[in-house]
């Protein structure tokens, strides 16, 4: 059947011709995201003065440099001897109380942020469920409220904080607090939305008010959600606080930029390796606590 | 019609029945007084605590009043913004510090792509190697941007270079972890398919694991980079340049109508990147 044999060819060719023609877009595509991007990082590492000697002639020699100045003086022989002698530990780590009233100050501030930052994250996460929200409206206001709180950093806010409040732990907390409500409202009104609704719809069937809905509907369920949020989050303010003092909101922070101000470069080292300690310590706590509410949960 | 009825009006409960319910299960319908004594104790210590820590970080009444009347002082000089002549400036600025968090992003990226290999089950199969990788991702992660960039500032002077530097630090850890959870995520059975039709190691690598798992990492690198144009702005204030310094600036002499215009442009430039990135991302990871 030549008939058949030319149709066929024919189909062949024009799927072939087709699919080249598809290829070829694909091709194209590719190859203008390729240049769009590599533009991007281009420009990007140009304007950020990267290449432009900015950074000094030898970043290398400079790395070096700050990892040698970086390095306390410690004598083998001498690492336990009192605060006095040099190149000891104690030396080394010579204003110990201070940095750890100062790290106790980090870990308080925290937590009372972080707490502020439930409440707060909670009362309007109600609001901008779309399950649980009084109205539309008030839901709508409340979500971009909170986006416009997430898009600025706690440390943008807790400078103009500082301004006001003056120096101290309080702009730090309201900053952070401030921070850990807008993250948290979403997060909860996510879980709140996620809420299986026919316990809500069986408390107003008897009558209950909004908040008995809210308090016997869906607050048994998404509980444990909000625990370890607000746990994962306290491990993220943590550090956030421990840069909170950079700007003097109080906190570990000032002993940072202090250390800095007087090129106490290894007195930094050891500032770090405290933070780097105590964010070890707060991980180790809060999962243990997670893992109980996990257990809880399971068991309930 | 009578179940309505009944609905609407539950039936009241004689004081007879609830004599019989007490007799019952007191339990059920009196709380004990040990339960609301137990009860009571918990509120006020946690309390006791809620309250001292507010008092060790100055949360009292008298401090809070202070501020807040200040405060109110301070945004009632915001309005009208007003950027009194300096636009481009601030919108250089801006652009600079979107340039910032694009290639601290890009070399975090770098680095963190042989890191989030190494921190993948798949790869690196011991335990406890495995579990030591994760767990100092975990550390590395809290520490903020901005401790690095005191530093680095210090190392390479004034300017963007040490505040990138310090992006890429901060976000080797991040990235890495989020690299290794998709790595560990992926589906293994392209990888074997490919292995058993005779495929090297690597061809099942490039065409078992990378198809699947290079969209979800680079929409993770985009979320990167939305978290770093936010940390970039902070870093001016340590002197990595950018609307960090220039707010700084201005918050300093207590111009707060140019600080609400600064913080107008720049939540605008942020929710504008957040809406592009996030677009794009639901295009990698849904096709």
């Amino acid at each position: 059947m030549p008939h058949q044999d030319i149709l066929k060819s024919q189909l062949v060719r024009e799927f072939e011709a087709q699919r080249r023609v598809t290829l070829l877009r694909q091709r194209t595509q590719q190859i203008v995201v390729l240049i769009g991007f590599s533009a991007l990082i281009a420009v990007s590492f140009h304007v950020s003065g990267f290449f432009s000697g900015s950074q000094g002639s030898d970043p290398w020699g400079r790395i070096a440099n700050l990892l040698d100045i970086m390095m306390p003086d410690l004598k083998p022989e001498a690492l336990f001897e009192n605060r006095t002698t040099a190149g000891s530990l104690s030396s080394w780590f010579y204003d110990m109380p201070t940095w750890l009233a100062l790290l106790w100050e980090t870990v308080q501030i925290a937590i009372v942020a972080t707490l502020f930052g439930i409440f707060g994250g909670f009362w309007a996460s109600l609001l901008a469920s779309k399950n649980l929200s009084p109205s539309p409206y008030i839901y709508w206001l409340t979500r971009r409220t909170l986006e416009v709180i997430r898009t600025l950093p706690d440390l943008i806010v807790a400078l103009i904080l500082v301004a006001a409040f003056g120096v101290g732990p309080l702009p730090g907390v309201i900053a952070i607090a401030l921070g850990t409500m807008a993250s948290l409202g979403k997060l909860y009104s996510e879980a709140n939305e996620a809420a299986d609704m026919r316990p809500v719809e069986a408390v107003k069937a008897v009558g209950g008010s909004w908040w008995a809905q809210v308090r016997f509907g869906v607050l048994p369920q998404v509980l444990p959600h909000y625990a370890s949020y607000g746990l994962l989050r306290l491990e993220i303010n943590v550090g956030g606080a421990a840069a909170l003092g950079v700007v003097g909101a109080g906190g570990i922070g000032i002993e940072l930029s202090r250390a800095i101000t007087y090129t106490e470069f290894d007195t930094y080292f050891a500032l770090l390796i405290l933070i780097i300690g105590l964010i070890i310590l707060i991980d180790l706590v809060s999962e243990a606590i997670r893992h109980r509410l996990i257990g809880l949960e399971a068991t309930a | 019609m009578t179940t309505s009825a009944a609905l609407a009006t539950p039936p009241q409960v004689t004081a007879h029945q609830m004599q019989v319910a007490r007799a019952i299960a007191p339990h059920l319908v009196d709380t004990p007084l040990a339960v609301h004594a137990r009860r009571l104790a918990l509120w006020i210590g946690l309390s006791a605590v809620f309250v001292a820590l507010c008092i060790g970080v100055d949360m009292t009444p008298a401090a809070f009043a202070k501020g807040l009347s200040k405060l109110a002082d301070f945004m009632g000089g915001m309005f009208p913004p007003n950027a009194a002549g300096g636009e481009v400036r601030i919108l250089q600025a801006l652009a600079a510090t979107f340039a910032m968090a694009v290639a601290g992003t890009f070399l975090g990226v770098l680095g963190a792509i042989p890191l989030g290999l190494l921190g993948a089950k798949t790869f690196v199969s011991n335990e406890a190697l495995h579990f030591l990788i994760r767990r100092s991702f975990d550390v590395f992660r809290a520490i903020p941007a901005l401790v690095w960039a005191l530093i680095l500032i210090v190392a390479f002077g004034l300017g963007p270079f040490g505040g990138v530097i310090a992006l890429a630090l901060t976000d080797i850890p991040r990235i890495a972890k989020l690299y290794a959870e998709a790595i560990e995520n992926s589906d293994p059975r392209p990888q074997e398919g490919i292995r058993a039709t005779g495929g090297q190691r690597r061809a099942a690598i490039r065409f078992g694991l990378l198809p699947e798992v290079l969209p979800v990492m680079a929409s993770q690198s985009l979320y990167m980079l939305e978290s770093n144009f936010r940390n970039a702005a902070i870093l001016g204030i340590v002197g990595a340049g950018g609307i960090g310094f220039e707010l700084e600036e201005r918050i300093r002499i207590f111009a707060f109508d140019q600080v609400a215009w600064i913080v107008i442009a720049y939540v605008i430039c942020v929710m504008a990147l957040d809406y592009v990135s996030e677009n794009i991302r639901s295009k990698l990871v849904h096709g």
